[in-house]
């Protein structure tokens, strides 16, 4: 069983008349990285907030790193590193100045500051531009400096909220690669919130879907994955030399197959259960030939979609 | 108070180097020398004004006291219109408050490195003015006066002080930087002008003068008959007591009654002495005496904007892009 690096039971918060988090029970374990999964507004950012001791929850408790968020959420941020949605940085000062700041926030020694800012900027290959000031960095360079301070502290876990949003396919690929390498050379335990299903795909090994406020699904996406197919029931991909409507229809009539929809040159058969043999017989009775033959795989934008349509 | 002291250092030292600060401290520094000069001229000219009357000029319009009075909310205004709502919209604020420090410190922080930029604006300008005058003058201040000095130096942090955290407060309010600057602008206008006009006109209404026909050159002799008379001179007393008065709602006002009574200006009057007008000059115990109603009012002000602003930011959410 490994360790539950944050745990919240109905974590709750309401604005107003909004309510952005719903009883969120929520479990992340150490040495992962979970994707926090959502579209924009369900509540992500909020959540994050309440982690980390800057908003206070409605109602609901949570622990981060072993510590309470409201009764010490001080705790939480000495362990924790964070890099908000939308983070700024001082323009005026420069990369390696605003980096020092942030540790003597942390609290960290002169001499241990200085080390760790120049480890820091080399890690996320800003050690060229230490000197220069922060109003002349890219987004790309803003958001792996961003990365940089979450760091500082040596934290135990980090939050990231929509890391590469904005980011060009160059920049998106060097923050991906910089959270990898930190959770396998380091350890280090990452939630990563995000509305982009392509990223979460790419980097985590688990996944948390919110949808107004609530708490969906939870799962690696494999499961995740089977869960959908298993309630789709089962589907198989030909690809044929060629396909003719007699030859659907023909299809159609073997035992346990309940419908075939052709997408974009390619059969997928919908059946009760794993019926291949008599398919593939079928089809080949008909004349034609199976060039592939696979399982159909949901993506996880499938998954996604699903889960947003079917919990309405 | 973790972190207070981290975010003072930082905040001064942006202080310290920013244009923003530098001009304002170029322009105080440059006008304080010349008023400095003329003060000098004056005291020449009237050995009985004393040391203290290089910050109040004597006739001249220019003194240090009317240039803080004028120019001191800006100094104020400008340290702080910004401070809060400038790390909001940029999001330097949110990532601010992910260390392990109290929120509160972040707003103290902020306060008294405003608080020691003024202080060593003020001190500093006063300690040039004291050295430009005193070779000019040939002599400088006595011990009293020395502590005259002091006390108008406090009563100068103090005034600025006071503008610093009504500029933190409207950028506690308001979100955009422009409103917070627009805001202080009116304000800054309100205490140094509208006010005064707002008093005068309202003392005129109250009190209004007999009709004085004008015209003729007996008229005019009529006229100035007119206003030896001891009903004319109740009325103008009254008046000027309205307007007195309800200028006293300006911080400006305050500052600049409180500083003439330090410097033994105002609660001096002019007595009658053997059918001579002789200023009788009040000990520093009595000017300080005198200039403490204004003093309190300050501090008031200052203390009010201060927790207004300090209760609103420790409730602020903190959602991103404001």
């Amino acid at each position: 069983m490994p360790e539950r690096i944050i745990q919240t039971s109905g974590l709750t918060k309401i604005y107003g008349e909004v309510t952005a988090v719903d009883q969120l029970n929520l479990e992340v374990n150490e040495g992962e990285i979970f994707g926090f999964l959502g579209p924009n507004g369900s509540g992500k950012t909020t959540t994050i907030l309440m982690l980390m001791g800057l908003t206070t929850p409605t109602s609901g408790t949570g622990r981060v790193g072993g510590y309470d968020i409201i009764k010490n959420s001080r705790d939480v941020r000495r362990i924790a590193g964070c890099l908000p949605e939308a983070a700024g940085y001082y323009e005026d000062l420069t990369a390696k100045e605003n980096l020092d700041y942030f540790g003597q926030l942390a609290d960290l020694p002169r001499v241990k500051r200085e080390k760790r800012v120049n480890e820091l900027l080399e890690f996320v290959g800003l050690g060229k531009w230490r000197d220069v000031k922060v109003e002349k960095f890219s987004r790309g360079m803003k958001q792996r400096l961003g990365i940089a301070q979450a760091l500082i502290k040596d934290p135990k876990i980090i939050f990231l909220d929509e890391p590469t949003i904005g980011l060009d396919p160059q920049g998106t690929k060097e923050v991906r690669d910089l959270i990898l390498r930190l959770n396998r050379e380091q350890k280090l335990t990452v939630f990563l919130s995000s509305h982009l299903l392509h990223e979460v795909q790419q980097t985590c090994s688990r996944v948390g879907i919110i949808r107004q406020g609530k708490l969906i699904a939870t799962d690696t996406i494999e499961n995740l994955s089977r869960g959908i197919a298993k309630e789709e029931g089962y589907c198989v991909e030909f690809e044929l030399d060629k396909v003719t409507r007699r030859l659907i229809e023909e299809i159609k009539t073997v035992k346990g197959v309940t419908s075939v929809e052709e997408e974009g040159g390619k059969l997928l058969v919908y059946m009760e259960r794993d019926n291949r043999a008599d398919v593939s017989r079928a089809i080949t009775k008909y004349g034609a030939t199976i060039l592939l033959m696979k399982p159909r795989e949901y993506t996880l934008e499938e998954i996604f979609l699903r889960y947003y349509k079917g919990a309405g | 108070m973790a972190g207070m002291m981290t975010v003072f250092r930082k905040e001064l030292s942006d202080h310290l180097g920013s244009k923003r600060f530098l001009i304002l401290f170029a322009i105080i520094i440059l006008l304080s020398t010349l008023s400095a000069y003329q003060g000098a001229d004056y005291i020449k000219n009237n050995p009985d004004a004393g040391f203290l009357a290089i910050f109040s000029g004597g006739r001249l319009a220019f003194s240090f006291i009317s240039l803080m009075v004028y120019f001191g909310p800006l100094v104020g205004l400008a340290l702080g219109f910004d401070s809060i709502n400038k790390e909001r919209t940029s999001g330097s604020l949110s990532v601010l408050l992910t260390y392990p420090i109290f929120r509160d410190s972040v707003f103290n922080g902020k306060f008294l490195a405003g608080v020691a930029a003024i202080a060593s604006l003020v001190g500093g300008t006063i300690v040039i003015m004291c050295g430009v005058a005193t070779p000019l003058l040939g002599f400088g201040p006595t011990l009293e006066q020395m502590v005259s000095i002091v006390a108008l130096t406090l009563l100068t942090i103090l005034y600025l002080a006071f503008w610093l955290s009504l500029g933190l407060l409207f950028s506690v309010l308001a979100k955009k930087t422009s409103t917070s600057m627009l805001a202080s602008i009116a304000t800054w206008l309100f205490s140094v002008m509208i006010v005064s006009v707002i008093a005068a006109l309202v003392a005129s209404l109250m009190v209004p003068l007999p009709f004085q026909p004008l015209g003729a050159p007996e008229n005019f002799r009529g006229f100035g008959q007119a206003t030896q008379t001891e009903e004319y001179r109740s009325l103008m007393q009254a008046r000027s007591e309205i307007q007195t008065n309800i200028g006293r709602i300006s911080p400006s006002n305050l500052y600049n009654e409180a500083a003439s009574s330090i410097l033994g200006l105002r609660a001096s009057a002019f007595f009658v002495v053997g059918g001579m007008q002789q200023q009788i000059r009040p000990s520093l115990a009595q000017g300080i005496a005198a200039s403490w109603p204004q003093v309190l009012a300050i501090f008031v002000g200052m203390l009010a904007c201060f927790v207004i602003s300090y209760l609103r930011f420790l409730r602020l959410e903190i959602r991103p892009g404001g």
